[in-house]
């Protein structure tokens, strides 16, 4: 039967041209929303590597007019130890602007051993940073000012991203790297998991973190404060009128990070919804036409049908052959499709992991599956109710 | 081989209720070459229909080969049709996106009959009908006759027992006809076919072993 359909279907491919477009059409569409959710439920799935609640952000500009390092070092101190003075304060640190969820960005090339991985996040941090964000070691240790004096070797804590793309499944800690063109070594001390800064659905990458020297405070403008529980506004507004009296002729602005991190994922989700609703138009109109392009074939056919009727087709039998029919043809098209999709992963679009590709290549070709034996069951249902001598009579 | 007792063929809409056939009882029997005859609309075609398990009678019985079909669900008529029940068209009800030998196929689609069993009945069955030469011909690419050489071939492919013709001639000129009918009459005398053919043809009509003469959905001969 399936070599009578695939004839049947070769012989009336000029009247099926319409079908295998919609299908075509509709998988596209369908491969495109599907690789973008696949890929961002993956990055939803992963752990966000930081413990985001109760950390508020301080941003502000640098007020000190001198260049001095003790100065500045211990201006900056005193407003860390006024800060922790507060009973609603737990940790407090100071970070280059490209912390979780802030949206700026610091990247740079590293090449290691001939492996040139471009770009790499790089991050300004002090000891309590790991603490403030409550992030997880999975080697190693954290940068600590009073053991870190005594290495003759830069630290560096780098997360599992780089680890892996540098070392494997080897261990990372101890070893001592130097990028093939810079001059200067650097001592991985500890390896962390990889942050999702930019968001819960957005891929984390490569990232390694290094200590800010005294030299740093001059261009330094964020301060990251862990609160406890019993902060509130009343608490925000003393704190913020404290800074602004250690930090005059400054604009102070206080940001919570869970409210950064719901405005990053906004930034993610709010286009998705938009390109979903446009793809599910899209695909209820495809789906019309299916249905229509289907229903005018059976009523087209329905000779045909009387006739298979009269040498032996069951209702169900007329049935099945107009699913099967329609899947075989969705098949045609979706072997085209595939061909195209397959594309994607092995030239690496967009960065995004092949198996993310996969999936929704898998998942598309499942939806198109569905979406077509829904459009033909009920036509197919009809065609089965036809009358074989009414159907044979009309012609 | 085929037993109609009492046949009624009501058709009814919202207003009116039309009576095609009334009150039939009628035995062919095995073997037999019978023709149908009777002026339009008097329900010679319902009552091939009906004969053919192709259409339910209002009321009374058909039996065939000694069944009695009136409690035969969908499956089973399906089923019955395809073993025992050949058909032939006026209007050859040929598929036109299939070759010939795919077309004569058809029936044994739904036998399970494997594809080179298939082939080998298709075969003969052209064979019979003398169309060896067109297998690989679409049927936009035939003649009126040999359209229905086709049709006919796929009515016996499967051998059935009985076929049916409705007006089997009623599209040809009479040199076509006369072929058509010829191979019909060869089928039931060589084969032992039995065949109910209905026409308008007074000629074709007497060729066959017995008449039977409708009016107004009434047998009167």
């Amino acid at each position: 039967m399936l070599k009578h359909l695939f004839k049947l279907i070769w012989n009336k491919r000029k009247q099926n041209v319409l079908f295998l477009s919609e299908i075509l059409v509709s998988f596209a569409v369908i491969f495109a929303v599907m690789s973008m959710l696949v890929n961002y439920y993956l990055n939803y799935s992963k752990p966000s590597g930081i413990e985001y609640e109760r950390v508020w952000s301080v941003s502000y500009r640098n007020p000190l007019k001198t260049e001095n390092r003790d100065s500045l070092s211990l201006f900056y101190e005193n407003i860390r130890r006024a800060l922790k003075a507060m009973p609603q304060v737990r940790e407090v640190t100071y970070s280059s602007a490209n912390f979780p969820y802030s949206g700026s960005v610091s990247t740079t090339g590293f090449s290691y051993k001939g492996n040139n991985l471009n770009p790499i996040n790089t991050y300004m941090v002090e000891d309590d940073y790991q603490k403030v964000l409550g992030m997880k070691l999975v080697e190693g240790r954290w940068f600590n000012s009073d053991q870190d004096r005594l290495n003759a070797v830069k630290p560096m804590v780098i997360n599992t991203s780089l680890k892996r793309a540098m070392f494997g499944d080897d261990a990372a800690a101890g070893k001592t790297v130097q990028a093939d063109d810079e001059k200067e070594r650097w001592k991985i001390i500890g390896v962390v998991e990889d942050v999702k800064a930019d968001g819960d659905y957005r891929p984390t990458g490569p990232a390694f973190y290094r200590k800010i020297d005294t030299a740093s405070f001059s261009w330094l403008g964020n301060l990251l404060i862990k609160v406890g529980p019993d902060a509130d506004a009343a608490f925000e507004s003393k704190m913020s009128k404290l800074l602004s009296s250690m930090m005059q002729n400054t604009d102070l602005e206080i940001r919570h990070m869970d409210e950064m991190r719901d405005s990053k994922n906004g930034e993610t989700i709010i286009p998705v919804i938009i390109f979903m609703t446009v793809a599910g138009f899209l695909i209820f109109n495809v789906a019309l036409g299916l249905f229509g392009v289907l229903w005018y074939n059976i009523s087209q056919r329905r000779a045909e049908i009387g006739l298979r009727m009269a040498i032996g087709a069951s209702s169900g039998s007329i049935s099945g052959q107009l699913v099967s029919e329609s899947l075989l043809l969705a098949s045609l098209s979706l072997v085209v499709g595939t061909f195209f999709a397959i594309q994607f992963p092995l030239l690496s679009v967009f960065n995004v992991p092949a198996g993310v590709y996969l999936i929704a290549l898998l998942l598309s070709i499942l939806f198109i599956y569905l979406l077509v034996i829904f459009c033909a069951f009920y036509p197919g249902r009809q065609a089965a109710a036809i009358h074989p001598a009414i159907a044979l009579h009309e012609e | 081989m085929i037993q109609l007792q009492n046949i009624e063929k009501v058709y009814r809409t919202d207003t009116v209720e039309t009576l095609a056939v009334n009150g039939i009882n009628l035995n062919v029997a095995k073997g037999e070459f019978l023709s149908i005859m009777g002026p339009s609309g008097c329900g010679k075609s319902t009552l091939l229909n009906i004969m053919g398990l192709l259409d339910e009678p209002s009321s009374g019985s058909v039996s065939i080969d000694g069944q009695d079909t009136s409690r035969f669900k969908d499956r089973q008529l399906a089923h019955f049709r395809n073993e025992k029940l050949g058909f032939i068209f006026q209007s050859y009800h040929l598929i036109n996106d299939l070759q010939v030998l795919d077309n004569v196929e058809l029936p044994l689609l739904y036998r399970n009959a494997s594809s080179t069993e298939r082939r080998r009945l298709s075969e003969e069955a052209l064979a019979k009908v003398g169309l060896s030469n067109r297998m690989k011909h679409f049927p936009s690419q035939l003649s009126g006759g040999q359209r229905q050489r086709v049709a006919i071939a796929r009515a016996i492919v499967g051998r059935p027992q009985i076929i049916l013709a409705d007006e089997p001639t009623g599209n040809l000129d009479s040199a076509m006809g006369n072929e058509i009918m010829d191979i019909l009459m060869s089928l039931n005398e060589k084969e032992g076919t039995t065949i109910v053919m209905v026409t308008h043809d007074e000629h074709m009509a007497g060729k066959t072993h017995r008449l039977v003469r409708l009016f107004d959905g009434s047998q009167v001969q």
